[in-house]
């Protein structure tokens, strides 16, 4: 298809109606964030149950394609919130929602080119879409970041919690929306969508001269001997057709990005004590501090403080077996040894991030994930002040 | 133990998702290669902290510890596609380029690859393993290269792309190890990645690592406490038969999910045990070699 067929872009087609938060005010957001395997679902699930516990309309949504929250609360996977059913006696209520990240491109898709269907055709067709479209990564994170937009409008909703991807780029989600915001804001659009034609010399750019005019003719004429010139084409007609929903793409980042990155949003790092984590704590600190924002709290699983009153009740007693004993002292080095762990973590947490709040939560030996995050939100009912909210 | 395991190539690219012990993993593979050959080399992308970590401990003259930022694997490579230094800062510090590569990592990904390409012929004949960073999109990493050079057909991306496709991302350049957790949903995602590896990349994974497997305890430990437990003379038995219950699950059912979810797989995964703190680069290579995985 040539360029010259297409209808002219309506750029300002496509302004989606701001979506207002159903409660009249906007919820308090905690955005969770820790490397992976320190048990980050679990903890952003139990503090989503005890704030529902303390009568909070509560959504937990989690990012991880693991699904494990998926499994703790036994909640299908899918773009609609789901509500997780409590006891009566619970006030408040709870609501999870777990995005399909392999359908998350062509949700957002359809929502972006919803008034474009004959651009949206071509761009689905484009090669450079079809290479980067799995490969863009924070695509995933924007679509589940929009749909708390969404839920937000369509619940009353008092609280959030977002449990981000299990690594250290866990904080692309909150500063993703801002980075394509800025990507088509701006005339980089425009830009790269007549790239095509300059780069083979067919325009020469508005005739500007001057410095400025040469230096960006020799980055178009590099650009299109380096990528060729098919290469180019389809970038160009790939941005041709963003810009067309340029302004509702860019205004659902920012919606986005207010929301995760907003002046109230606490953010709260987890991690367990082991060495990894706690590299995957202090780089998740930095990156916080360069977006310009800083954690309240961070939440240490698996930080036993002491030895359990049991142990020192049945070690000694005439009633345990050999095997009980041996079974005793087994987990007892296990736990002393995470202890010892956690205790350095924490030492190390109090000198170089001394406003942080520390919240140290036991092991928990239960088999059923939802048990587990039962016995944490049990734990943690009593300490939420620590996060700020 | 097991034999059976196919020898590995010069680059070892270790994947899984995040926590799963990659970097362990990895350093341990680099370990054992230095022990036997003398030298070895970890790459890591990022800041280089986790690998730094984990190599202080008497490593460091065997073990060389290359590190890779995305923006400089980016840089690095531009010159030559470019043609020049001075085009290719031109053309990375171009207003409109600059906001494209911060929101498509797909470039910077490509960029990496070519760098471990260039390590790995900076290194003739010694292994290079290479921690991969932990991603939400899999393969995308890999495929990124094979299809752009699809349809680019000539030209200099088209040059890099296929230098990346056959003289890297081949069996004979790079076996990958996949390390995985014993839990049922991590173990099907671990098989799905190894599946479309194998359809889209071309490269079957060599190695399957089943980490943090849980460790038994005394087995007639949980027996005594049942049996204590219904006396109901010790209330204190209670918390202690929850634990050795929960163990005892977290056991079987681990077991249970390696059956059912690998019976089908073409590869005898690779069990290491979990450690409650972080073990060293010493315990890892002890247990690959137990495994016959090193």
């Amino acid at each position: 298809m040539s360029r010259e067929s297409r209808p002219p872009a309506r750029p300002d087609a496509g302004r989606d109606e701001d979506l207002k938060p159903k409660s009249g005010r906007r919820p308090q957001v905690i955005v969770c964030a820790g490397g992976g395997g320190v048990g980050k679902t679990t903890t952003s699930a139990a503090i989503a149950l005890a704030l529902a516990w303390q009568g909070k309309r509560t959504l937990v949504i989690t990012v991880d394609p693991a699904r494990r929250l998926a499994d703790a609360m036994e909640t299908p996977i899918g773009s609609e919130p789901k509500r997780v059913p409590l006891p009566a006696t619970v006030t408040g209520e709870l609501w999870a929602l777990m995005p399909d990240p392999s359908v998350a491109m062509r949700t957002f898709i359809e929502h972006l080119f919803k008034d474009e269907p004959e651009a949206k055709a071509r761009l689905l067709k484009n090669r450079i879409f079809l290479v980067m479209e799995e490969a863009v990564a924070g695509v995933h994170e924007l679509v589940s970041v929009m749909l708390v937009v969404r839920a937000v409008s369509e619940i009353a909703l008092d609280c959030v919690v977002v449990d981000t991807a299990p690594s250290r780029y866990a904080l692309d989600l909150v500063s993703y929306p801002g980075r394509l915001a800025s990507l088509l804001e701006g005339r980089a659009v425009a830009w790269f969508g007549s790239l095509a034609q300059r780069a083979s010399g067919e325009d020469d750019g508005g005739g500007g001269g001057g410095m400025l005019a040469w230096g960006r003719r020799r980055v178009e004429g590099a650009l299109g001997r380096a990528l060729g010139a098919r290469v180019i084409t389809d970038v160009a007609d790939l941005f041709g057709e963003l810009a067309r929903v340029r302004v509702r793409f860019a205004h659902l980042a920012r919606q986005a990005e207010d929301l995760v990155l907003g002046e109230a949003t606490k953010f709260v790092l987890v991690a367990a004590p082991s060495g990894a984590a706690g590299a995957d704590l202090h780089y998740l600190a930095r990156k916080l501090e360069k977006l310009e924002r800083r954690a309240t709290a961070v939440v240490l699983n698996r930080a036993d403080v002491a030895a359990p009153a049991w142990v020192a009740a049945l070690s000694g007693h005439v009633a345990a077996t050999p095997a009980l004993i041996a079974a005793i002292r087994q987990l007892e080095d296990e736990r002393a040894a995470r202890t010892r762990a956690a205790d350095a973590m924490a030492a190390e947490l109090r000198q170089k991030l001394p406003t942080l709040r520390q919240l140290r939560l036991p092991t928990i030996a239960a088999e059923h994930p939802a048990a587990i995050v039962n016995a944490l939100a049990t734990e943690l009912s009593s300490q939420l002040a620590a996060f700020g909210v | 133990m097991s034999t059976g395991h196919p020898p590995l190539a010069q680059v070892v690219m270790v994947t899984g998702k995040g926590g799963v012990g990659k970097t362990t993993v990895a350093v341990g593979l680099a370990a054992a290669a230095a022990e036997t050959k003398g030298r070895a080399v970890v790459v890591e992308f990022g800041d280089g902290e986790s690998g730094r970590r984990l190599l202080h401990r008497g490593l460091e003259g065997k073990i060389e510890h290359v590190v890779i930022a995305p923006q400089d694997a980016v840089a690095r490579c531009a010159v030559p596609l470019f043609g020049s230094a001075i085009l290719a800062k031109a053309v990375l510090g171009n207003f409109a380029f600059k906001r494209f590569l911060r929101t498509t990592p797909a470039i910077r990904e490509l960029a990496m690859l070519e760098c471990v390409r260039l390590v790995a012929a900076e290194h003739p004949g010694v292994r290079v393993v290479v921690d991969m960073p932990a991603t939400g999109h899999g393969i995308a990493w890999l495929r990124v290269a094979s299809q752009l050079r699809e349809f680019t057909a000539s030209g200099p991306l088209f040059d890099l792309t296929d230098r990346v496709c056959r003289e890297l991302l081949a069996p004979q350049f790079s076996s990958i190890v996949v390390v995985t957790l014993p839990e049922r949903l991590v173990l099907h995602e671990t098989l799905e990645l190894c599946q479309a590896m194998q359809k889209h990349v071309g490269l079957r994974p060599s190695r399957l690592v089943v980490n943090k497997f849980p460790v038994a305890l005394p087995a007639q430990a949980l027996d005594d406490a049942r049996r204590l437990s219904a006396e109901a003379t010790l209330p204190e038995i209670e918390p202690l038969l929850r634990a050795l219950d929960a163990r005892h699950s977290a056991l079987s059912e681990a077991d249970a999910a390696l059956k059912d979810v690998l019976s089908g797989a073409h590869l005898a995964p690779v069990v290491l045990p979990v450690a409650q703190v972080d073990p060293t680069p010493t315990d890892v290579v002890r247990w690959l070699r137990a495994e016959g995985a090193a």
